[in-house]
């Protein structure tokens, strides 16, 4: 007997953001982090930070938190994102 | 309207089987292969053509149709029948209260927990009787199993992928229960939660495993909620702080004694919001000094406001147990109640 059965998945990708230009350099730029809000997001932002600015002279680093972590970031967060040069999103898992 | 989902041939049932697992298309467990007639019968029983959208996911942007709830919901098992439940649950999870995504993308391995009220338990045979977290019938054991299905395929929810729980727990085959109504003096969830009596009706929560309680020892309603609140306490203490929605599930025995007593759902939350709750300093207790910190006197409630409480009277005639379900991780997520749409001048087709 055969069978003719249907897919069940989707069949369409949701729609996706463009990825933003590549950057030549980090020098000078400012660089935006968003943490999720767990602990162990602290430590490694600080450490990234520190490496960022001095090995990459990123001039200027923007620390933001997310106010529920299994969401997405808060809308005033998402609007600043357009002032920064680079971003970097992290979770503490 | 045709469906547009792709067809694949497959020349005997454990060919379908293969064919399903291979893609990494079931739960691990077998299959009703989802025929274009199967499907169809689904989506006559709703009375949607294929390409009713039932909602957009609010993270990801992904359009879910009434063909794709059918494909996955014969496939877990569903009759025709068991489809609107589909449907409503998977409406009232893609509320953007209930985050889907945050709740079955997490590490914390929460299950869709479903809660049936009103005439289509009867309808379809879905039992709040014997065993009723377990395998209590074939009605809420497919329907649960289909909110899953439909995670895994719709949205990636498959463990490794979107799915990132740690360890996640049994009620992620399934987890739909069914109130006992008719034996109980209390108000059903639907009708506390704001929905009319008279409809049926579908509640969501993102839930843990169910915790099980037991005191045979007492009639008494404030020693029985004290067993309650304090695995309550314990899931705050050794899991999460996070206050939220909890769900009571209370079976007859120990329900017949709240009633008896004349103790209603409402004063139940009061009594179990005002005893579920905990010092900081506990965490201490239990292996967690080191995020005490200086608040060790403050407070935290299970629940913000007794309205969080859902009380399901739900179990077997007899035993002293009772159930706590907790959320996946406070208010991070809200339960929902939907009403199921009705057509008060057309019916099914016949089956």
């Amino acid at each position: 007997m055969t069978f003719h059965v249907l897919d069940p998945t989707a069949e369409k990708t949701a729609p996706l953001g463009q990825a933003a230009p590549r950057l030549d350099t980090l020098k000078g730029k400012t660089v935006g982090f968003i943490s999720n809000g767990k602990e162990g997001t602290k430590g490694f932002f600080r450490h990234l930070e520190q490496i960022l600015r001095e090995e990459y002279g990123v001039a200027k680093v923007v620390s933001r938190t997310k106010s529920n972590y299994s969401a997405p970031a808060d809308a005033p967060i998402a609007a600043e994102i357009k002032q920064w040069d680079a971003m970097i999103s992290g979770i503490g898992d | 309207m045709q469906l547009s989902s792709r067809t694949y041939e497959a020349d005997s049932i454990s060919a379908v089987q293969e064919l399903y697992h291979s893609n990494g298309w079931t739960d691990g467990l077998p299959i009703v292969p989802p025929t274009a007639d199967a499907v169809q019968a689904c989506l006559d029983w709703v009375m949607m053509p294929p390409d009713q959208l039932i909602g957009i996911e609010p993270v990801r942007g992904l359009a879910i149709t009434a063909e794709k709830l059918a494909v996955n919901a014969v496939m877990a098992g569903c009759l025709p029948m068991h489809f609107p439940v589909v449907v409503t649950a998977w409406t009232a999870m893609m509320q953007e209260p209930f985050l889907m995504h945050g709740a079955t993308a997490s590490t914390g391995g929460c299950a869709v927990l479903v809660v049936l009220n009103g005439p289509i338990r009867h309808e379809i045979g879905a039992s709040g009787g014997f065993n009723a977290l377990g395998n209590s019938d074939r009605a809420t054991a497919t329907i649960g199993r289909a909110i899953r299905l439909c995670l895994i395929n719709l949205m990636d929810v498959r463990p490794g992928a979107i799915d990132r729980s740690t360890l996640g727990h049994p009620g992620k085959f399934s987890y739909c229960i069914a109130e006992d109504e008719e034996d109980s003096s209390w108000l059903p969830l639907h009708e506390q939660r704001g929905v009319e009596r008279a409809a049926s009706s579908v509640t969501v929560m993102a839930a843990g495993a169910p915790r099980q309680i037991m005191n045979e020892w007492t009639t008494k309603p404030e020693e029985i909620l004290e067993t309650f609140a304090a695995e309550m306490r314990a899931n705050l203490r050794h899991y999460s702080i996070h206050p939220g929605n909890y769900a009571l599930i209370i079976p007859k025995q120990l329900r017949e004694h709240l009633q008896a007593a004349r103790w209603t759902k409402t004063d139940i939350a009061n009594f179990v919001h005002e005893r579920a709750r905990i010092h900081r300093r506990e965490w201490a207790d239990v292996g967690k000094g080191a995020v005490v910190r200086d608040r060790g006197d403050s407070v935290y409630p299970a629940m913000e406001s007794p309205d969080q409480l859902l009380v399901v009277a739900a179990g077997g005639p007899a035993g002293g147990f009772g159930a706590v379900i907790p959320p996946w991780l406070g208010n991070k997520s809200h339960a929902v109640t939907l009403p199921m749409g009705v057509c008060i001048d057309c019916e099914p087709p016949k089956a």
